[in-house]
């Protein structure tokens, strides 16, 4: 196909956590993307939880800002309400036609004020509160909604007509019909994300039956700030804050009766997540986690498992719950159990069930009407290479749905979907996005401030409590405020035309909103002023709705008084407000990638595949990494042909420069202007880093008889020898955890198990009549390697469990080894003789690490690995920018998810290569360098080290600051902290805050004057 | 337990006592200005006597406009940010709490009570613990009484 | 909402004067139809008893479920109303709208524990002077069999009658009830008629949440209390009372008292609601 005929436009279907990010990503680097979600607001499950794992960060916090950045993004259309119908074409020019259900409200005129909302007489159960809330006919999914769009339920509207009549923006449009689409695109991403386990199918449990039994995503909004009891943690029986909570784990995963093989991968983290929340809103509410294994295997997540133990005791319980039974007069649960060996009874008052996750509910509609395989669970199905293809070529998967993942995981799939997405139209970017035009933006420097202010009634939500036309009225009186005027809604289309045509006519060289939040609205705003040829900048915004109107509904009078005060204080600041210049920062369109296993290599493709020049540095003298010693893959796939077709592919690339048996030895710079030397003399420019350096094994020496008796060996070790057909003997023993979960390595190697797994089955296929032993504490097959670890049982293998600290003894006797461990389960003591010990041994930052960091000015953990921007949202990007880490580097990880963030660092890497030039924020720090003696108090403040203390240019024994720009995020920490007043934050300047101190406290002043 | 009722405020006022406290709020951007918007949508009733300004990180508030707003006359200085870890921007919030241990008894020094200025944390999904969080500083500020700088002790 | 309903002081002083108890009644006569039918039972000498009161309206749905549940409150042992016979109002489709409204009394008085009987609609014409006195003969009977008002002497159903009156007043039911006639006649937003049988359960799940919810205020006006004790006092399910405790504290109108053990309190907050 000629390059032509490929169609520079992505189609994301699913506007969760994921699509949000494959969208951003490509919006951001040149791709027009239309994001089609089915429900009438984007956000998807993310939305719905309170707290995050494990670092007890709010949902909603970290997940706003995405959703306003995807609303708000003129290269991303929502199109939401919506369900594919057709896609045909190929790869690189599709033709998607699909439904838009009807709202039932006009989304242009919409505001989102909620005043149909407040008026419908028809009460309904919220979905987004599980149920737990009431919601009307008229409704918006959560306050926080993308887009802001109320829409009508058809199945519960009784036609009344009170939401068109309370609806002074006119939207209500009751005969609004179902819309169909049809929209060309290059590639499609799917993320649909996923649905619970509908708990009613474990009867036994008594979902659905019993009041207090609450599945755990109810169990979130319960906990949640914005959810039924605003954070107390009650039942629904009777509101009564339970003492006893029991969290059952595994509620539809690992378990074959309701056809769920697999491990959700995610509950584990979960219920611990929920009870340390319940722990923190009751101190006397006692969690209690009844569980198979404890699957804490991602980063940092051991650590947060060990925090719930010992610093917020909750207890844990190693048992399946056989049943629950409800008190009838109490309403408290008694749940059967056997621990030990001995069925036990205990009553709670309210049971979570960490229900497991399944394919979303369309998810076979939607395989069918794209044309791509679903896998035996019914998920996406995928490759172990091609962890985001989908079997249609062009159409990509990312999240949970092509197998469960938590939040990290999904958004680097997500990128990495991206990236794949983008590769295959990298020749249309940039031919459908559009870039605004603006008029040449007037001079204000010079000119006395002439403020416009605009009043907004917000329908009645402003005007039906503060007097808006005595607002206005004084926002006239105010000095420097040439006009005024008071608008029903002044963000409707209307009114922004208004704005403009007020700000010719007046000359007005600042403009002052009086409505609603910046938050969402101010971007609108400074849009319109810029249509007007006003400098973004010269815009301030006074918050009458949400932070007055809403909140003193009941005392108009003093509310009136406040919104003048805020406008009054908006004014002063505006007065002072100046034209900033978004700075430019040239980009040098080159890669640099730190590392030459699979994830490096897999990024260096990628982005060759986009035109990008890459330089490629490995430290050993052979591409591959560890990969190359791996063997085996439990999908039965060839880990080191893959390896060694990659090399080969990155050999023969003319965009890519390989660097083999080369160190670096210096890297300076910021996003889009690196320099990096290497230890041998070559140089090199490039605008990003991506760094992929891996990790090793653990070499366990002297545990266990490692290094003293040739039968011992660790995992690696004793794939290379059966790969060799070395391995002697026919009984083997594997010792977990070792280097892992344990004082000064407390975090969980995440691959051990399945790579134990692998070997045994192996080992029995080898030889079905070979002794197998694996001793272990926690089994950590999670997702789909659970069939792994079933495999293993099914074939033989005999699991030992033994307690955390108590290690097995391992004692040489006359050569022969001899293993002694105490089995948990029986408390009886085992001995065995294995031929073969292999330590399944943990994983370990690769050597160079802590010299690579200080030189990316990155952190990293600990344990040495390096730590991403944001262990949610950001998983691999590092607060610097430009600089990204994929792989083992970031924690140990299987080689699907290193291909995942190999492939997401490329689509991070190119929101900055895709340009020639980036702009830098206008909100940055500035510094008056007359007035700076070089202290350096600031430079720790910033966490994005855009600071440094570098000689005076002009006189040469004395210091001063360097503020680099294109690291600066405008946060004003070092503003705070400046001593000498030398630095400003650019739009919150001391005199600009100052002024509405002053002016918030105008007539606390007069008061004074007349009390003295 | 403190009152919730905005009825309280009103009666409190009806009852003869004419100090309006003026009290000002330091919101970041990202957390406690989103916090307080969220009881605004969530209509939650609050004293009126506090006006917000925004900054885009509670590292940002200077001592001196804490300073400032006090000797403006102010009777209280909030100032709310993200929950420590939850900082849009890392770790700015830790900045901010050294800050105000400082500047508390800095203000005992003057001859203010220190608790005239406050700190807290306010997530955006925390409307609730806004409101809570104004009520209860209004009331400690009507408790202790008008500023100095207005004639009061 | 005023104390009256919480003092029980000239309840008792009732009960004494049981004996000689004659039911007071009060009679709503619409001025086109049932007054001129009551002045014609007057001027033609038919006779019945002088239990009754009447109260002169324009318009028969003048008579708003609002001022049936105060003069019920105010110690009325029973209320008519009379109309014109539908189609004939005056003022085109008063009347219907009257039907409406006083299917949502009877409701309302069933959710307050009042015998729906001592509340009579009746349409009496102009000319029909002789239905007038037999009505008010009849209804003074009746309401002699089910004897004297316990709004007096039962302060929960005092409550409870308080609870109906305000449940009566909310933006929901008047809604619901105002569009009903309209809904039912003309059709909705859509142009479809709604059957009769689905919006009239609409309004039924309408009236009882919207009159528990009153209930609850109410109750919670007087001292701080739990769901279980409200579940106790107003016999309802305590899941269903902590739903609509969701919604009060949701809409500001009920506070909830952080606990020092295990079951939180919620008080009414006396200035609230969303409009």
């Amino acid at each position: 196909m000629a390059a032509t005929d490929k169609i520079g436009a992505v189609m994301v279907v699913g506007g969760g956590i994921s699509g949000l990010q494959s969208a951003l990503d490509l919006a951001d680097s040149g791709f027009k993307v239309y994001l089609v979600e089915k429900q009438p607001s984007i956000g998807g499950a993310m939305a719905q939880l309170d707290k995050t794992f494990p670092t007890n960060d709010c949902a909603m916090c970290i997940m706003a800002p995405k959703l306003v950045a995807t609303g708000r993004h003129h290269n991303i259309d929502l199109i939401t309400n919506a369900d594919i119908v057709k896609v045909d074409g190929q790869e690189g020019n599709f033709t998607v036609t699909g439904k838009q259900r009807a709202l039932r409200v006009d989304a242009s005129k919409c505001t989102g004020c909620g005043s149909c909302a407040q008026k419908c007489p028809i009460e309904t159960t919220d979905e987004y509160n599980e149920n737990t809330k009431v919601r009307k006919a008229i409704f918006v999914k959560y306050p926080q909604a993308v887009p802001l769009i109320y829409s009508i339920d058809p199945e519960k509207c009784i036609g009344c007509g009170i939401c068109a009549e309370e609806c002074k923006a006119d939207a209500v449009e009751y005969d609004q019909k179902e819309k169909d689409f049809e929209i060309k695109v290059g590639s499609i991403i799917v993320s649909p994300g996923f649905d619970e386990f509908d708990a009613r199918l474990k009867a036994e449990y008594g979902y659905g039956v019993y009041q207090n039994v609450v599945s755990s995503i109810e169990f979130e909004r319960i906990l949640s700030a914005t959810g039924p009891h605003f954070g107390t943690v009650m039942r629904p029986s009777d509101g009564d804050i339970p003492e006893k909570i029991a969290f059952i784990q595994c509620v539809g995963s690992r378990d074959e009766k309701v056809g769920n093989e697999y491990c959700s991968g995610v509950c584990c983290m979960y219920s611990i997540k929920e009870a340390i929340i319940a722990k923190e809103h009751g101190g006397n509410i006692k969690p209690k986690i009844f569980f198979m294994d404890m699957r804490a295997f991602g980063k940092e997540f051991e650590e947060y498992y060990n925090r719930a133990k010992d610093e917020y005791g909750i207890e844990f319980v190693r048992s399946r719950v056989a049943s629950v039974f409800e008190d009838p007069k109490t309403k408290n649960l008694i749940l059967k159990y056997v621990e030990k060996g001995e069925p036990k009874e205990e009553e709670f008052g309210l049971v979570v069930l960490a229900v497991g996750l399944r394919p979303p509910e369309d998810a076979e509609a939607l395989s069918k009407v794209m044309n791509f395989s679903l896998n035996d669970d019914g998920f996406c199905e995928t490759g172990a290479f091609t962890p985001v293809s989908t079997s249609r070529p062009g159409v990509f998967v990312s999240g949970a749905f092509s197998s469960p993942k938590d939040i990290p995981m999904t958004v680097a799939e997500a990128s990495g979907a991206a990236a794949k997405a983008a590769s295959e139209i990298a020749s249309a970017r940039d031919t459908l996005v559009t870039k605004k035009e603006y008029p040449a933006e007037i001079d204000v420097s010079e000119q006395e401030p002439r403020i416009g202010v605009f009043v907004c009634h917000c329908g009645i939500n402003i005007g039906g409590v503060v007097k808006v036309p005595s607002v206005a009225e004084y926002a006239r009186s105010l000095p420097n405020v040439v006009y005024a005027e008071e608008n029903l809604y002044t963000c409707s289309q209307d009114t922004q035309e208004k704005i403009k045509q007020m700000v010719k006519e007046h000359n007005l060289n600042r403009v002052v909103v009086a409505s609603c939040t910046p938050r969402t609205h101010e971007p609108l705003f400074q849009n319109t002023i810029k249509e007007a040829g006003l400098n973004a900048y010269l815009f301030e915004m006074a918050n009458i709705r949400d932070q007055c109107s809403w909140i003193h509904m009941h005392e108009p009078a003093a509310a009136t008084k406040k919104a003048k005060d805020l406008v009054r204080m908006a004014v002063a600041k505006s007065r002072l407000l100046e034209s900033l210049e978004n700075l430019t920062i040239n980009v040098n369109q080159q890669a640099l990638v730190v590392g030459g296993g699979a994830s490096g290599m897999v990024a260096a493709l990628e982005l060759a595949k986009q035109g990008v020049k890459v330089h490629l540095v490995e430290k050993e003298k052979e591409l591959g990494g560890t990969l190359l010693k791996l063997h085996y893959l439990p999908s039965g796939d060839d880990p080191v042909e893959y390896v060694q077709s990659l090399a080969k592919e990155v050999a023969s690339d003319p965009n890519i420069t390989v660097y083999t048996g080369k160190k670096v030895k210096s890297i300076d710079g910021y996003v889009g202007n690196f320099k990096t030397t290497l230890e041998s003399g070559e140089e090199m420019e490039h605008g990003t880093v991506i760094v992929a350096v891996g990790a090793q094994e653990y070499k366990p020496d002297g545990e266990y008889l490692y290094g003293k008796n040739p039968g011992v060996m660790t995992l690696l070790e004793f794939k290379d020898k059966l790969k060799k057909g070395e391995v002697k003997g026919d009984s083997y023993a594997f010792i977990q955890c070792v280097g892992s979960r344990e004082e000064g390595h407390p975090n969980c190697s995440r691959v051990c198990c399945t790579g134990t797994m692998t070997a045994a089955i192996k080992v029995k296929e080898k030889d079905p009549d070979a002794k197998v032993f694996v001793l272990y504490r926690d089994i950590r097959t999670y997702g789909f390697r659970e069939k792994y670890y079933k495999e293993a049982a099914e074939k033989g293998v005999t699991f030992i469990r033994f307690e955390d600290g108590t290690k097995p003894q391992v004692e040489d006797k006359g050569g022969k080894i001899e293993v002694r461990v105490t089995d948990e389960d029986t408390g009886k003591e085992v001995v065995l003789t294995p031929d073969n010990l292999v330590l399944a041994a943990g994983t370990r930052p690769s050597d160079g690490s802590e010299e690579l960091a200080p030189m990316l000015k990155v952190p990293i953990t600990k344990e040495g690995f390096f730590l991403e921007a944001h262990m949610k949202l950001r998983p691999v990007d590092f607060a610097t920018e430009g600089v990204y880490v994929a792989g083992l580097a970031h924690g140990p990880k299987f080689l699907d998810e290193c291909i995942g963030q190999g492939l997401a660092t490329v689509s991070r890497a190119m929101t900055v290569l895709s340009k020639t030039t980036l702009e830098a924020e206008g909100i940055v720090a500035f510094l008056d360098e007359t007035l700076c003696d070089g202290c350096g108090i600031c430079v720790p403040t910033c966490e994005y080290k855009a600071l440094e203390i570098v000689p005076d240019k002009k006189d040469e024994k004395k210091k001063t600051l360097d503020i680099n720009v294109g690291l600066c995020k405008g946060c004003g920490a070092c503003v705070g902290a400046c001593p000498s007043g030398a630095l400003t934050q650019m739009g919150f300047s001391d005199e600009q805050i100052v002024a509405m101190i002053d002016a918030a406290l105008e007539d606390a002043a007069e008061n004074q004057e007349v009390k003295q | 337990m403190s009152s919730t009722t905005p009825s309280a405020q009103s009666e409190e006022k009806a009852e003869g006592e004419d100090f309006e406290p003026k009290i000002i709020v330091f919101c970041c951007n990202w957390c406690s200005y989103a916090g307080a918007d969220l009881a605004g949508v969530s209509r939650m009733q609050m004293p009126p006597h506090f006006r917000v300004i925004r900054v885009m990180c509670s590292a940002r508030v200077d001592p001196e406009f804490v300073l400032r707003a006090i000797q403006k006359g102010a009777d209280g200085v909030l100032v709310a940010g993200c929950h420590p870890a939850d900082c849009h921007y890392i770790g700015g919030n830790y900045r901010t709490r050294r800050r105000i241990a400082l500047l508390r008894i800095l203000l005992q020094q003057f001859g203010y009570d220190p608790d005239r200025l406050r700190l807290e944390w306010i997530s955006a999904g925390e409307g609730e613990k806004f409101q809570k969080t104004m009520v209860e500083f209004t009331k400690t500020i009507e408790e202790i009484g008008p500023s100095p700088m207005r004639g009061g002790d | 909402m005023t104390e009256k309903h919480h003092t029980a002081h000239h309840g008792k002083k009732k009960a004494e004067a049981d004996k000689e108890w004659e039911p007071k009644i009060v009679g709503f006569l619409c001025n086109w139809c049932s007054y001129a039918g009551a002045d014609l039972c007057g001027v033609s000498r038919f006779q019945y008893p002088t239990n009754i009161r009447l109260v002169r309206v324009m318009c028969s749905t003048r008579v708003s479920p609002h001022i049936v549940l105060e003069v019920f409150e105010a110690g009325a042992d029973g209320i008519l109303i009379g109309g014109c016979h539908l189609n004939d109002c005056h003022y085109m489709t008063g009347n219907y709208h009257t039907e409406k409204r006083v299917n949502l009394m009877k409701r309302l008085l069933r959710e307050a524990g009042v015998d729906e009987g001592r509340l009579r609609l009746e349409w009496v014409s102009a000319s029909e002077g002789e239905k007038f006195s037999k009505v008010v003969t009849e209804f003074t009977e009746e309401i002699q069999k089910l004897g004297p008002s316990k709004i007096h002497t039962d302060d929960m159903m005092k409550a409870k009658v308080a609870a109906a009156d305000d449940a009566s007043e909310t933006f929901r039911l008047k809604a619901l009830v105002g569009k009903e006639f309209n809904l039912l006649s003309k059709g909705n937003a859509y142009g479809d008629k709604l059957d009769p049988e689905k919006l009239s359960g609409i309004i039924d799940v309408a009236t009882e949440e919207e009159f528990e919810r009153a209930l609850i205020l109410e109750l919670a006006r007087i001292r701080p209390i739990s769901v279980k004790q409200l579940g106790m006092v107003m016999e309802v399910p305590t899941d269903r009372i902590l739903r609509h405790i969701v919604l009060l504290r949701q809409n500001s109108m009920i506070a909830m008292e952080h606990p020092e053990g295990f079951t939180p309190l919620y008080k009414t907050i006396e200035i609230g609601g969303e409009q």
